[in-house]
């Protein structure tokens, strides 16, 4: 290996915080528009050099030890970044979507000085970071500046909403740290060393031990709050749908996917060889990601606020990662890896075209929004599309992930599983369908008085010109549409295998065809259902509705909004991966 | 090693979870926030210690003498500045949310939810005022 790559490792998290640091420095004499120009070629960089560190990385993982610390002897002392093919991959993506939410937040916020720009940059390096890390401490260290970049970025407009929002994100993300910290306390106490590698040889020296169950459910329990997994996803819905939209389109593209991939990382490698640990992973991973599929489908379909809709339907595809983690396979873990970037491309434009509506139409409300959006049709065909695409239409990476993470479901004979992932992206998909429709073909009954919208008055600056807005928005649609399906066939089965530290397998395989199409016949059905119900036979209509009511009632009452509901929800679901681990 | 620092910490940290999940006041749960994150301390310096060692500071010490453990000191003390973060910017924003909904009370602060001052409740409001003008 020459020196050159490994050298170039530490770039794509050093440049933007360098670039973060001046222009903290300067903030108040750099002209308007350059923050823009500089945070956008920033991320570009840290895209490209991702890209290049990922190609690098195919024979084999990367590995860079700060201030030339090595091992020896086994003895783990320095801080180490390695980076394989997946995770350069995984952070090309993040590099790029930040640069197109850069492009569309282009004069987002008037008077800034810039710290939207910094904050994001910091936001950025932290996920880059995460990705290439291989110490434990140093992915608390990356998570915990993730958060608070996120944190601050929530209540960046301190409107009042957005003020709650943000108090429970913080509240909540802040005990995923304390819990990941106390996780990674017991694991040192266990093994005496914070490598990923030197953890894992510890591990699979000890047999059997509580300590290290006990370690492994504290720092899962953290990375599933993070990644809004059932019952920890309170959070998500208030946090996503009070943050600015550019912000959003990084927590839902990136931020909530990356808590799984932590969670894929650690479990695959760290714990990999604590047989207690892999014999719980199947029924807990399995299980939370059908309920999570599910619930966060369900609740999406019952929204009228756009951004909530997509932050619930957020969570239901997280579900979707989660029983493909669960399959533990590297079918599974690889399909989980595509859908990340898949989903992360679609749900970001999916974001982007709410913040054209908030802009252009200053309204976030789908009953009141009826018709508005007549005149910019180009966004609507932008929405109609991201909502086939996230139920399943069979095109792009979204598509292949989840084609992946059925056939690893399918081979493994989680049935249940397949169902739940099917039925929740068909609801998602429907939630988004049924919006585009009454949005921008102005179908659905005339809401009359009804037409009060569920939230306060919501506007984002208005006076930037749609192409601008819709011009990454629709970059991402290509992006996810255009990666040659050959491309991801050929160096999935070798990237996912040296993701997972195991042997490489031959080919992966793929789930039926007519999976896909069932969800989106699935999610066409269930968008006419919303909008057309007044001109359905009466008989059709009515059991339908009742099945809707008691059930749905309660669901909207558990997301009380209340952070106190939500810390003993954190406690039940903590104590529920306890009692699983415990019983493997 | 005792089992005191383990049933302390898993005390403080469940006090503390209790305390955020009954408080009816944003500064008294940044608190108990505050509260749960000395678990963690309790617990990473309970781990790193040695009976009979020494601080690890080996300027008049000859090198070998038994310390505590370094790293765990190293953890907690960036523990520490993560909880100053966290406990500036929550204040922050309770002060802001003060200023804005003139209450510290969760309940009242819920976001987008019936009852609170931001929430369906105002909508509900809006839609029976307009009902009221109309008739």
């Amino acid at each position: 290996m020459t020196a050159f790559p490994a050298a170039l490792l530490p770039l794509p998290v050093a440049i933007p915080l360098v670039i973060c640091a001046a222009m903290l420095a300067t903030a108040h004499l750099l002209p308007a528009r350059l923050p823009d120009i500089l945070a956008t070629l920033s991320a570009l960089t840290v895209a490209v050099l991702c890209g290049v560190i990922a190609v690098r990385a195919a024979d084999g993982p990367l590995v860079y030890w700060f201030g030339g610390w090595e091992p020896r002897d086994g003895l783990h002392l320095g801080i180490g970044f390695s980076v394989d093919e997946a995770s350069g991959w995984v952070a090309a993506f993040i590099g790029l979507l930040y640069a197109l939410t850069f492009v569309f937040a282009w004069g987002f916020f008037d008077r800034t000085h810039g710290h939207f720009h910094i904050l994001m940059l910091l936001f950025l390096a932290a996920m880059v970071g995460f990705c290439f890390t291989r110490d434990m401490f140093n992915l608390f260290v990356w998570f915990e500046v993730m958060s608070v970049a996120a944190f601050a970025l929530t209540a960046y407009h301190l409107a009042e909403s957005g003020l709650a929002g943000a108090i429970n994100f913080t509240v909540v993300n802040s005990l995923a740290g304390f819990l990941m910290l106390g996780g990674i306390g017991l694991i040192y106490a266990q093994t005496g060393t914070l490598d990923f590698e030197g953890i894992a040889a510890a591990v699979a020296r000890g047999g059997r031990d509580p300590v290290v169950a006990g370690a492994f459910c504290l720092v899962a329990g953290a990375l599933m709050i993070k990644g809004a997994i059932v019952p920890f996803q309170f959070w998500l819905a208030d946090a996503h749908a009070v943050a600015p939209s550019p912000v959003s389109v990084i927590f839902s593209g990136a931020m909530v996917s990356l808590g799984l991939f932590g969670l894929a990382k650690v479990s695959a490698v760290v714990f990999g060889a604590s047989d207690q640990v892999q014999h719980a992973l199947p029924a807990l991973l399995i299980g939370l990601g059908c309920f999570t599929a599910l619930l966060g489908g369900w609740m999406a379909l019952l929204q009228r606020h756009l951004k909530r809709m997509l932050a619930f339907s957020t969570i239901s595809h997280a579900g979707i990662m989660l029983t493909g983690l669960g399959a533990l396979s590297v079918d599974g873990t690889g399909g989980m890896l595509v859908y990340v970037v898949g989903h992360g491309l679609v749900k970001g434009a999916l974001f982007m075209v709410a913040g054209i509506l908030l802009a252009t139409q200053a309204s976030i409300d789908e009953i009141a929004l009826r018709g508005l959006g007549r005149g910019i049709w180009p966004a609507g065909i932008a929405m109609a599309l991201a909502g086939l695409l996230l139920c399943g239409l069979p095109l792009g990476l979204l598509d292949q992930g989840t084609r992946l993470i059925q056939g690893a479901l399918a081979q493994q004979g989680h049935g249940i599983a397949l169902v739940a992932g099917v039925i929740g992206a068909a609801l998602t998909g429907a939630a988004v369908l049924r919006a585009a429709g009454r949005i921008f073909l102005g179908l659905g009954p005339d809401p009359g008085d009804e037409a009060g919208a569920p939230s306060e008055d919501e506007r984002e600056k208005a006076n930037r010109p749609l192409w601008l807005m819709l011009g990454p928005c629709c970059a991402l649609l290509a992006l996810d549409m255009g990666v040659p399906a050959g491309l991801i066939e050929h160096a999935l089965p070798r990237a996912a295998s040296a993701f997972m530290h195991r042997p490489v397998v031959d080919a992966v395989s793929e789930g039926p065809g007519w999976l896909p199409w069932a969800s989106v016949a699935a999610a066409l059905a269930g968008a006419g259902y919303g909008l057309l119900r007044n001109h359905l036979p009466a008989l059709l209509v009515l059991p339908v509705r009742a099945t809707q009511s008691a059930p749905t009632r309660a669901l909207e009452a558990l997301h009380s909004g209340l952070i106190g509901d939500y810390a003993a929800w954190l406690a039940v679901g903590v104590a529920m991966i306890a009692a699983v681990l415990a019983m493997a | 090693m005792s089992v005191l620092p383990y049933a302390v910490a898993a005390w403080l940290f469940g006090i503390g979870l209790y305390g955020i999940a009954t408080s009816r006041n944003f500064i008294h749960l940044v608190g108990c926030l505050g509260v749960c994150q000395s678990a963690t301390y309790v617990l990473l310096l309970g781990l790193g210690y040695r009976w009979g060692g020494i601080a690890p500071i080996f300027y008049d010490h000859p090198p070998g003498t038994p310390a505590v453990d370094p790293v765990m000191q190293a953890l907690v003390l960036t523990d520490i500045v993560v909880g100053a973060t966290l406990t500036a910017l929550l204040l922050v924003l309770t002060i802001q949310a003060h200023k804005r909904g003139g209450s510290l009370d969760p309940e009242k602060l819920r976001p987008m939810r019936a009852g609170g001052t931001s929430g369906r409740g105002q909508g509900a409001s809006r839609v029976s005022d307009r009902e009221q003008s109309t008739s």
